[in-house]
């Protein structure tokens, strides 16, 4: 594919210079399916702009394309921070129809929603490649983060040294497992949250303040 | 491997520069990979060419398709000397920029956490399959993907669709077609990759879009 190479390189430098350095850092709300990417990426965003970013459900692929909120002011301490939080589909290593039929959907539009949905982990990676500027990896807590996806994530995710917070979502709940997360990943911060409820918040935006001004 | 603008059909050879400044026929800045060889595709991009008529081999093993895969769906085993695989990807220090593909910016008006039509139609503006020029008819969707096709029971056809499967799947190696709706997909893969999947086809073929217009589907 030497020939998109070449392209690609070409671009990057006509558009290269279009990027000043003060620009908003770019997180990407990154995670397994359903961990609650969009519902913390809503409320974040109703928080400190009165807007959501997407629908939130409990079907896993909900989110299919990468959706971005640019210019959200995050003020901690008397200071503002400003950042673009990017909501990205969930990742997986596996897509299969099947797994949407228990939810009442129709055979066709699982196989058209696994379609998409594979289409949107091949975005996510794009995007954790290109566009990022840090991430807020976003668990399940009552699930086990000892899994494929939140390996090969998080080493991708140290390999290109980016600012990363692991956020133990879901702690309303009560096989909520925070300190399992927090040993599955020691060499990052973990915060605990429960992004439906709006437990913990105000730890969690001291973080996004302290890791990604 | 060559490329054909989803647009008009026009088939660029392996290699060619013509399509970085866009379509020539119909200015057009979408692009597939096309599997097989040249002559394969331009047999492929006319509007109704006789190979085609027939029911495409990806409707799986329905009694009913064609008994053999179609030529212009068969992929020319040549074309897997410039596979994915066999160009290894720059390392993720190459020069990125940031502007190219965008998210779906939400304005403040058009947010609306409630809305899940609105993603879906963003997702087909990308690529409609009319777009396709010769989009088989949704044969791959009504694949019988329930029934496991056992080797006892293989049919010639099935036999012959499995192995395109594989051969797509060997030039193809970060996203897997298991069967309709199923997929594997190899993470490293798709984080080394160049070129921004947008849309996959369950015959192997996947539209990639070139750099130059990555904006220009995203409302802003
Ligand atoms: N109990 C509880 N449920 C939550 C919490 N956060 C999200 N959920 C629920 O988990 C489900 C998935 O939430 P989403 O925000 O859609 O998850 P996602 O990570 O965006 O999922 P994909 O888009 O499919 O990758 C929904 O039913 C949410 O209501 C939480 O803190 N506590
Ligand atoms: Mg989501």
């Amino acid at each position: 594919m030497g020939l998109l190479t070449n392209l690609k390189d070409s671009v990057s430098r006509v558009t290269d210079r279009l990027f000043a350095s003060e620009d908003p850092k770019r997180i990407g709300i990154y995670g397994p399916p359903n961990a609650g990417k969009t519902t913390l990426a809503n409320r974040i965003a109703r928080d400190w702009t009165g807007d959501a970013i997407g629908p939130e459900s409990h079907v896993p692929h909900e989110t299919r394309r990468a959706r971005r909120k640019e210019g959200v002011d995050i003020e901690r301490n008397g200071q503002s921070v400003t950042i673009d939080i990017v909501d990205t589909p969930g990742v997986a290593t596996k897509v299969d129809y099947k797994e949407f039929l228990d939810h009442d959907i129709e055979k066709d539009d699982a196989i058209r929603r696994s379609r998409e949905a594979t289409e949107g982990v091949a975005e996510a990676m794009h995007w954790l490649r290109e566009d990022v500027d840090g991430v807020i990896y976003v668990l399940d807590s009552t699930t086990d983060p000892f899994t494929q996806v939140n390996t090969m994530l998080i080493g991708i995710i140290e390999s290109r040294d980016l600012p990363v917070l692991i956020f133990a979502n879901k702690i309303d709940l009560d096989q909520a497992d925070i300190d399992r997360v927090a040993d599955a990943f020691p060499e990052h911060e973990t915060v605990p949250l429960s992004a439906l409820e709006g437990d913990n918040m105000d730890e969690v935006y001291d973080k996004i303040a302290e890791y990604f001004a | 491997m060559p490329h054909q603008c989803t647009n008009c059909g026009h088939v660029f050879p392996d290699g060619s520069k013509e399509m970085l400044s866009g379509c020539p026929d119909c200015g057009g800045n979408k692009f597939q990979f096309k599997q097989g060889s040249v002559d394969d595709v331009e047999a492929d991009t006319s509007d109704q060419p006789a190979g085609d008529s027939d029911p495409q081999p990806t409707g799986g093993s329905e009694p009913t398709s064609g008994p053999e895969p179609d030529a212009s769906t068969t992929p020319d085993t040549t074309a897997s000397t410039d596979s994915p695989a066999s160009d290894p990807t720059p390392s993720p220090e190459a020069p990125t920029d940031s502007e190219r593909s965008d998210a779906e910016l939400m304005e403040s008006d058009t947010a609306d956490a409630e809305e899940s039509p609105a993603q879906s139609s963003a997702r087909s503006d990308v690529v409609s399959s009319d777009e396709l020029p010769d989009s088989p008819p949704d044969a791959a969707s009504t694949a019988d993907a329930d029934e496991p096709t056992t080797e006892s029971e293989e049919t010639a056809e099935s036999s012959g669709l499995n192995q395109l499967r594989s051969e797509l799947n060997d030039q193809f190696e970060s996203i897997r077609i298991v069967s309709p709706g199923e997929y594997e997909l190899n993470l490293m893969e798709l984080y080394d990759r160049n070129e921004y999947i947008i849309s996959l086809r369950e015959d192997g073929r996947y539209i990639i879009e070139v750099p130059d217009s990555w904006d220009t589907d995203m409302p802003s």
